[in-house]
């Protein structure tokens, strides 16, 4: 007989997906559990046992973190379904979501050799040359059209023809191209930024692990704070927007999320975000991980209400409107001259129209069949309203809102009578909104292949391929994946 | 601060004259106090088109999100 421990301890499976196996990448049955407020990604690989993972901690609750959608596939689908998810990528017809952002690793070298790293870069490699890239975004601009391209890497900018590549691929037709980097070049030539903003880069990536050298040491081996505010100093002089992009580990900076943000809105408007990123175990990381070494989206989301001292509210973040829900969380807020923080995202409703408990992707027949609406205000919420293709509007909010804004300072109020606070608050929201999110990859062991069907960020492969971000940096414990060149399955 | 000019607005209701007054608008969750004409009696509160129109449509631009 089965005691109440017992059936605590089994947890309430929500509902079923597919994952891989972190030893051997084989595809098996998963099913997400429900334990109190923490949901797992429970799987059994015939051959190496039973898996539990840590996927979500607390609050906002699982079940509410909703946001229907249509499927949107690849008009383009430049591979064929064989070995199903996660082996067909490229995209194949099965994807229920079209490229917002694509990535174009120019190179694998980088100046750092940081204890994580998705694509394993070092200090060796040779590049790809310029007319090869050029190639390559030709072939991407003609199935994707006008994706927000990143130049990506390694560290793009040990390349002397960096500029050169952003004004390819400009010519070529990509209207918003950021550049994701270390910043330690940036912050060593005073006038490289100026040579990015020329060729036509709008935004710098910039990894941003916090405001304390202890932290660089521990993830990037090295004091790098006096960089990266070079580099954002430079980029501000240039015109370059800034994201900024920690990677938040536990036990090195989860207690400095708080501290990020004041550092971005000192700085605002050169900084147009901050875009948190949980640790994920891919490419090269310290040891395997457990639960501890995780941290999720609530817990994020919640430690930046806890330490903003409740300035943002967990209640002004809500899902993205085309990836997967689970994947990631947004907010926009306006700062005022005295400090105060405006949201320009609702409050989100708390429960799910849908009494299911499948958060991921609609089902035909449920009432959120028809799901994604036209009105943002109203998006977290079934309506009759036609799908819209969301991984454009992302494409374009995302491009609007990390460019460097037209004007750098507060503007004068727009013509007609004066309304008092209103008018600056119309001034500041045109310079100084900062966005707020953050996003979940997966690795081998959270691995949920519903929200890697629904995924937008895709990587350009040296073949012409544009595959899901999570399912390219695939790795299992060995090292090995399915996608990138240079660590293949089968060592 | 200026006032908003102030036009010979009177209440369809109360058929009263608007006067200027300050009033506290609420926005998402904002709160931001703005001089507007209002009916002495009845508190109803004259928008005029160069808010509702221009500026709060500014505003519902920069709503548009992911």
């Amino acid at each position: 007989m089965t005691t109440e421990l017992e059936t605590l301890q089994a947890g309430t499976i929500l509902s079923t997906t597919e994952s891989v196996c972190p030893e051997c990448l084989a595809r098996i049955p998963a099913t997400r559990v429900a334990r109190g407020e923490d949901v797992f990604l429970r799987k059994s690989c015939p051959e190496h046992g039973d898996i539990e993972t840590i996927v979500w901690r607390g609050r906002p609750a699982f079940r509410t973190w909703v946001r229907p959608k249509n499927p949107v596939h690849p008009t383009k689908p430049l591979k064929q379904v064989d070995r199903g998810c996660p082996f067909d990528c490229g995209l194949c017809p099965d994807h229920r979501q079209q490229s917002c952002c694509v990535l174009l690793e120019v190179t694998m070298r980088c100046d750092l050799r940081c204890a994580f790293c998705f694509a394993s870069a070092g200090a060796a490699g040779s590049d790809p040359d310029t007319a090869v890239l050029a190639e390559r975004m030709r072939r991407l601009f003609e199935t994707t059209g006008p994706v927000n391209l990143q130049l990506s890497g390694g560290e793009p900018c040990v390349r002397d023809d960096l500029p050169q590549i952003a004004s390819l691929a400009r010519e070529i037709g990509f209207t918003f191209v950021q550049v994701n980097s270390n910043g330690l070049r940036l912050a060593r030539e005073a006038d490289y930024a100026q040579r990015l903003r020329d060729a036509g880069v709008a935004t710098v990536f910039l990894q941003f692990d916090g405001t304390r050298d202890d932290i660089h040491r521990q993830m990037r081996g090295r004091a790098l704070l006096a960089q990266k505010i070079a580099a954002i100093e430079n980029c501000a002089a240039a015109g370059l927007g800034v994201v900024l992009v920690p990677v938040v580990v536990p036990g090195i900076n989860a207690d400095n999320l708080g501290e990020i943000l004041d550092f971005a809105l000192r700085r605002q408007p050169v900084v147009r975000g901050v875009h948190f990123q949980p640790v994920s175990y891919f490419g090269r990381y310290p040891a395997p991980p457990t639960d501890a070494d995780r941290i999720t989206l609530p817990e994020i989301m919640a430690g930046i209400e806890d330490q903003s001292g409740g300035r943002v509210r967990v209640e002004n973040f809500r899902p993205a409107g085309a990836e997967n829900a689970l994947c990631s969380f947004n907010g926009t807020f306006v700062s005022m001259p005295d400090g105060r923080l405006f949201p320009l995202t609702r409050p989100r409703a708390t429960t799910s129209c849908c009494s299911s408990t499948e958060p991921v992707a609609p089902k035909a027949g449920s009432c959120c069949a028809e799901a994604e609406t036209v009105a943002p205000l109203e998006a977290s919420r079934c309506s009759e309203t036609a799908p819209v293709d969301g991984s454009a509007r992302a494409r374009d909010f995302v491009a609007r809102s990390w460019a460097a804004p037209e004007v750098r300072e507060p503007v004068a109020p727009l013509p007609g009578p004066s309304f008092g606070e209103w008018d600056v608050f119309l001034a500041r929201a045109r310079t100084h909104a900062l966005t707020i999110s953050g996003m979940a990859f997966q690795d081998a062991w959270t691995l949920d292949l519903d929200r890697l069907r629904d995924c937008h960020i895709h990587i350009t492969d040296p073949d012409g391929a544009t595959i899901p971000f999570c399912a390219y940096n695939l790795t299992g414990t060995d090292g090995s994946g399915p996608y990138r060149p240079e660590r293949p399955v089968g060592k | 601060m200026t006032t908003p000019e102030e036009p010979r607005v009177r209440c369809t209701q109360c058929d009263r004259k608007l006067e200027t007054a300050s009033v506290t608008i609420g926005y998402m969750e904002s709160s931001f106090q703005v001089d507007l004409l209002r009916c002495p009696k009845c508190g109803q509160v004259f928008i005029p088109e160069d808010l509702a129109l221009g500026k709060m449509a500014e505003v519902e631009k920069q709503l548009e999100d992911k």
